[in-house]
């Protein structure tokens, strides 16, 4: 399905519903650069930094700097069955409420009070980026800043 | 079934009849933007991931929710009031100013948010950044930047500081000498080079400046052991880098010891702010011994072992090759950033004002044929390759990567020729900075506290605690000791408090000025006034500490996690209305603290401050982190 200019004014055509899940970009060829990375994505991925990282991990496999202070460990969030059991309604309420709102651990801390909705929903958009490929173990599929 | 419901409504849009639709800021010069009129769905969640024009406009904080205050072209640029695609576009060929390209789309914010840093335009922020570091304000006049210095050092101790094979290599090419180098590559010839290393030996040493080089020179060597220890205490790297490690706003050290002469270095490390007035550097209380410790270390150590043994040999200069050299000098604009300027003087470069609204047509793209004529593309080569545009030109290249040279074009294409209207011009709040004369001010400044700390809007962004409120954040004798010997706060981070060796008479004046001056006006002094004595109650916020899971990131005792600061003594160190102060709101003071608000009720706070305030170490305990 492509996209195609149209010039007039109420011709308008309408060529392709592009699809509506969050699937992580399909892998190309490997000579392809790498698809520039949209604004919320990028916004995303700095939140994730700022706020996730020391934790979940640079990849949200839950091996972050201070992973290993902490009982229970932080999930791996990019555990590709992890996330299909996910709705995005779901990660966001967690880390809106945090690890004690939503039954588990409180090291986990709620965020509703630091990052506004529009924030959490970048954060979470950029989590689904960080989904490992399902199959042979192929690299996690990485947002290009 | 939300995909077949999107293709509903989109073909719903498709058969609308065409009608103008518009969006009309009259308190934005009257500006009307007709881009509705074919982008129907910018604001129908329906219509995400459907393909343009229809597409749902991305969230951001003025859209969807504010179209009506914001329209289109303030931030797309483009023909508003156009009606056909390639006007509106600026694709036809008599359009005016076309859109701007999508990579650098962040320039539209900087249209309206004038200050260096917007959270939520990372590539403005990060190109506003890289040119201020680049001193490009040195050369080129822009709105707000009338009071720009350059960093670059002085040139009047270079004769005494390296030698003739170190500056050639340097003018050479700076950046392949220290990577951490702002000053950019100028493409000298072999003889340019020569003429200008003959013009900057010729010049005088102030005869102070040379009579502490040449004392120091005499002087006998430092020990290593000793001075390595030093360097490593000093947290040197805190803001230099060694072999790449570091915060790197400041020079390499690797290979200072070949790159400057024992005699200058330790004239230099003793009273850096004597040749460098305007220098970050703080001057270090080391005593005589101890500065020839480091010395001496740098020269055991830190020096490039590959360099001939002259790399450090002064040039007896010709005559003739410095007064060419001294031409070039005027010629090729090393002036505006190595002389102090006078303020009348106009600047070297042209005038960057306005070059964000430049017509394509006007700009003079002479030898680059291959590029497309547009403001974007023109400006991105001519930072990548400023003269490849026609022979004789003078700007240097910054050997940007592609990142930055994206950045910093956003940033240029932001410069407007006409400021916004008032009312969406937006500026944060700025508290002035509480910097007094004096005794106080003379020690801020001999310490460089304002090098890595904040203090109202001034000072660098190296360490994360700003000093504005200090006196209501921090016990005083705490504070005192703290400066004698900092440890580590937050092992995590990279840049630690330097040890300054600062004695305890100044760290006590500094101290008592923080106590006296640097306080925040919210924060309560006794926070438990007039509240029920169970809000005091520490067992209570034990309780909550467990439960809220602060020992997730801050260690308490023997154990807890390595993000925030140790708790261990926050009775000791912190002020009790200000932990509460910081329960409530921890992003009171800076916007982007970790420390999550936790929405505390008023008791629950008070009770985590009640209890977080008895927390001392048994005395005689050394405190977490160490000296290191």
């Amino acid at each position: 399905m492509k996209l195609r200019r149209s010039s007039e004014i109420g011709v308008i055509l309408l060529l392709g519903v592009l699809g509506c899940s969050r699937k992580p970009a399909v892998s190309k060829p490997a000579a392809a650069p790498p698809p520039e990375a949209s604004y919320e994505l990028r916004l995303g991925k700095a939140l994730f930094r700022h706020y996730c990282q020391t934790c979940h991990g640079e990849t949200a496999a839950g091996d972050g700097f201070n992973a290993y202070n902490l009982d229970p460990r932080p999930k791996d969030l990019s555990d590709p069955i992890f996330q299909k059991h996910k709705s995005d309604a779901d990660l966001a309420d967690a880390v809106r409420r945090g690890g004690a709102g939503v039954g588990l651990s409180p090291l986990m801390p709620p965020w509703g009070h630091t990052l506004s909705a529009r924030q959490i929903d970048e954060l979470i958009l950029y989590l689904r980026v960080l989904a490992k490929q399902a199959g042979p173990r192929g690299p996690a599929s990485n947002a290009s800043s | 079934m939300a995909r077949a419901k999107s293709l509903k409504a989109a073909r719903e849009y498709q058969h609308r009849a065409v009608a103008i639709q518009q969006i009309w800021l009259r308190d934005f010069d009257n500006r009307v933007d007709r881009c509705t009129t074919c982008h129907l769905g910018v604001t129908d969640l329906l219509m995400k991931g459907v393909a343009e024009p229809l597409r749902v406009h991305m969230q951001t904080a003025h859209t969807p929710s504010a179209f009506d205050q914001f329209g289109c072209s303030s931030c797309h640029g483009g023909q508003g009031p156009a009606t056909s695609t390639e006007e509106a576009h600026g694709t036809a060929r008599e359009a005016g100013p076309p859109m701007t390209p999508t990579a650098y789309l962040e320039a539209g914010c900087g249209r309206c948010h004038a200050s260096e840093t917007v959270p939520e335009a990372p590539i403005l922020s990060r190109g506003r950044a890289v040119i201020a570091r680049s001193g490009c304000y040195a050369c080129h006049a822009v709105r707000g930047q009338e009071n720009f210095r350059s960093q670059a050092p002085p040139l009047t101790s270079l004769p005494m500081k390296t030698g003739g094979m170190w500056l050639r290599r340097w003018l050479h090419g700076p950046r392949a000498v220290d990577p951490n180098a702002t000053m950019p590559n100028f493409y000298l010839s072999e003889k340019e080079t020569e003429e200008l290393s003959h013009y900057l030996f010729n010049q005088p040493v102030p005869w102070d400046l040379a009579k502490r080089i040449q004392s120091a020179e005499e002087e006998p060597t430092g020990n290593v052991a000793s001075g390595k220890k030093l360097f490593s205490e000093s947290r040197c790297i805190s803001c230099h880098t060694v072999e790449g490690k570091g915060n790197g706003s400041a020079p390499e050290l690797s290979k200072i010891g070949s790159s400057a002469t024992r005699g200058w270095l330790l004239a230099f490390l003793r009273d850096p702010q004597a040749f460098y007035p305007s220098t970050k550097m703080p001057r270090y209380g080391f005593s005589e011994t101890e500065s020839r410790d480091v010395v001496g270390y740098m020269e055991d150590e830190l020096r490039d072992f590959d360099a001939p043994k002259e790399i450090l040999v002064p040039i007896r200069v010709n005559q003739t090759l410095a007064e060419n050299g001294e031409k070039l000098f005027r010629r090729a604009g090393c002036f505006a950033c190595h002389a102090e300027p006078s303020g009348s003087e106009e600047k070297f470069g042209p005038d960057l004002n306005g070059i964000g609204d430049k017509k394509a047509s006007s700009l003079d793209f002479g030898r680059r044929t291959d590029l497309s004529r547009t403001l974007p593309s023109w400006l991105a080569a001519k930072i990548a390759s400023p003269r490849s545009f026609a022979r004789g030109l003078r700007m240097p290249s910054y050997e940007l990567n592609r990142e930055d040279t994206r950045a910093v074009v956003t940033a240029l294409l932001s410069l407007g020729a006409q400021p916004v209207p008032e009312a969406y011009r937006f500026a944060p709040p700025t508290a002035a900075a509480l910097v007094p004369g004096g005794p106080v001010g003379a020690l801020i400044g001999r310490y460089r506290c304002l090098s890595c700390h904040r203090i109202g809007e001034e000072g660098g962004d190296i360490s994360t605690a700003p000093l504005t409120f200090e006196g209501s954040k921090v016990q005083r004798d705490w504070l005192v000791d703290y400066l004698v010997l900092p440890y580590s706060l937050r092992p995590i981070l990279e840049e630690r408090m330097p040890v300054l060796r600062m004695s305890r008479e100044d760290a006590t004046e500094l101290a008592d000025a923080f106590e006296s001056f640097y306080l925040d006006p919210a924060t309560p002094q006794d926070p438990f006034a007039g509240r029920p004595a169970s809000d005091a109650d520490p067992g209570e916020g034990q309780r909550l500490y467990t439960t809220l899971g602060c020992r997730a990131c801050h260690i308490l005792g023997s154990s807890g996690g390595y993000y925030g600061p140790p708790l261990t003594d926050s009775g000791k160190r912190l002020k009790s209305g200000w932990i509460y102060t910081w329960l409530k709101g921890p992003q009171r003071w800076r916007a982007d603290v970790r420390c999550p608000n936790y929405g505390l009720t008023d008791t629950d706070a008070l009770r985590l401050t009640a209890y977080l305030s008895t927390l001392q170490s048994v005395p005689g305990s050394t405190p977490a982190g160490g000296a290191r």
